[in-house]
């Protein structure tokens, strides 16, 4: 399992964005969430994405927020517990997302904004299964 | 617990709302005046009323706002309710508009707090501020007109932080544009903390499809309320 992709995934966490355009880009796609509903921009840094793949462990179907929890291997088989915050249930239903989507042992792509404080956390804008499958995530 | 509660209130009223209306009272037909009803999702969300700022706040209001971290002094983070007129604007979840011959009811998903708008009857004496305040409405023409006073000073006008104190005042004018759009023009009026009336527009898009859903917040809320 590959812990992060090259290029846009942990290693670039804490380094600016490396062209404005896409900085920029990236501002106006995630400026409308920046007052959104439970404050994640306390958490999140909404200008900046990672890519992080894993292998889920648990699935919680909740409000206000779902969340996964998923291993992340590094190159020398060390393992990091990571998170995923996603949006409200309701919301996420409609953009396709069901309670058993996930289980234990489902290898994603987790694609969203990194913890500001360096955890393993990520805010969820969008994931990639196994099968190919995209979902959006909603706020 | 409470959620449930209010569900179970919310199941309540609306029989009331769609009751008979006793003679001497509001004696409307839902036929005879516009029809609003549906489930409606901003079609613009709004997060800050004012996002190239500008708000014509009082020396009391701009120290208020000084003092307060959109980010961090939420109410919202623990679960409270938006209040009006925040969750009709700044919330980017569906509401269902239940429409009756003695009140108008706004249900919606991501509030704890279900909005009464009584028809045909003047805003209490001493009202007991509250989240959702007191609305009273009536029809102009295609236009419902709702006059809601009686807030509790705990919540925020926007996702900004704007203060509010319980003068509270709000004006809205709801019209169906078109079927698949509504139309809610605000006046947002607190002399307290601002020095003229503050005007507003949310348009909201029907969706037809769709129905509102449970939405418990405290199930499993981590975000921590850091202003007490």
């Amino acid at each position: 399992m590959t812990a992060l992709e090259e290029g846009e995934g942990i290693a670039m966490r804490n380094k600016p964005m490396g062209f404005p355009v896409t900085a920029v880009l990236l501002l106006l796609s995630f400026g409308a969430s920046t007052y959104a509903h439970h404050g994640f921009v306390s958490w999140f840094d909404v200008t900046r994405t990672s890519t992080v793949k894993g292998t889920v462990t648990s699935f919680d179907w909740t409000n206000p927020h779902a969340y996964i929890y998923f291993d992340v291997k590094d190159e020398k088989g060390n393992i990091e517990k990571w998170s995923a915050e996603l949006g409200a249930l309701a919301m996420l239903a409609r953009a396709g997302w069901r309670r058993d989507i996930l289980k234990p042992g489902d290898e994603i792509t987790a694609i969203g904004n990194p913890a500001k404080d360096g955890k393993p956390a990520i805010h969820l804008t969008k994931i990639v299964l196994a099968n190919g499958q995209e979902l959006s995530s909603a706020l | 617990m409470r959620n449930r509660l209010i569900f179970s209130a919310a199941a309540v009223v609306a029989m009331l709302a769609f009751s008979p209306a006793p003679r001497g009272q509001d004696a409307a037909s839902p036929g005879s005046v516009p029809d609003i009803s549906g489930v409606w999702l901003v079609e613009k969300f709004q997060p800050v009323l004012f996002p190239k700022g500008g708000a014509p706040l009082t020396p009391w209001a701009e120290m208020k706002l000084k003092a307060t971290n959109p980010q961090t002094d939420d109410p919202n983070l623990a679960c409270l309710p938006e209040g009006v007129p925040r969750f009709m604007i700044s919330v980017p979840y569906p509401m269902e508009i239940v429409q009756g011959p003695r009140r108008v009811l706004i249900i919606h998903e991501g509030t704890s707090v279900l909005r009464q708008i009584h028809m045909g009857r003047q805003h209490p004496k001493d009202l007991d501020p509250t989240y959702a305040g007191d609305s009273v409405g009536k029809w102009e023409g295609d236009t419902l007109v709702v006059d809601s006073v009686g807030f509790n000073d705990k919540t925020w006008l926007d996702g900004g932080a704007l203060p509010h104190t319980e003068a509270l005042h709000v004006v809205e004018r709801i019209r169906r544009r078109d079927h698949d759009t509504l139309v809610d023009e605000f006046t947002i009026d607190d002399p307290m903390a601002y020095t003229k009336p503050i005007s507003a527009q949310q348009v909201y898009k029907l969706k037809p499809d769709w129905e509102i859903h449970e939405y418990v917040c405290e199930e499993n809320n981590k975000y921590t309320y850091q202003k007490k």
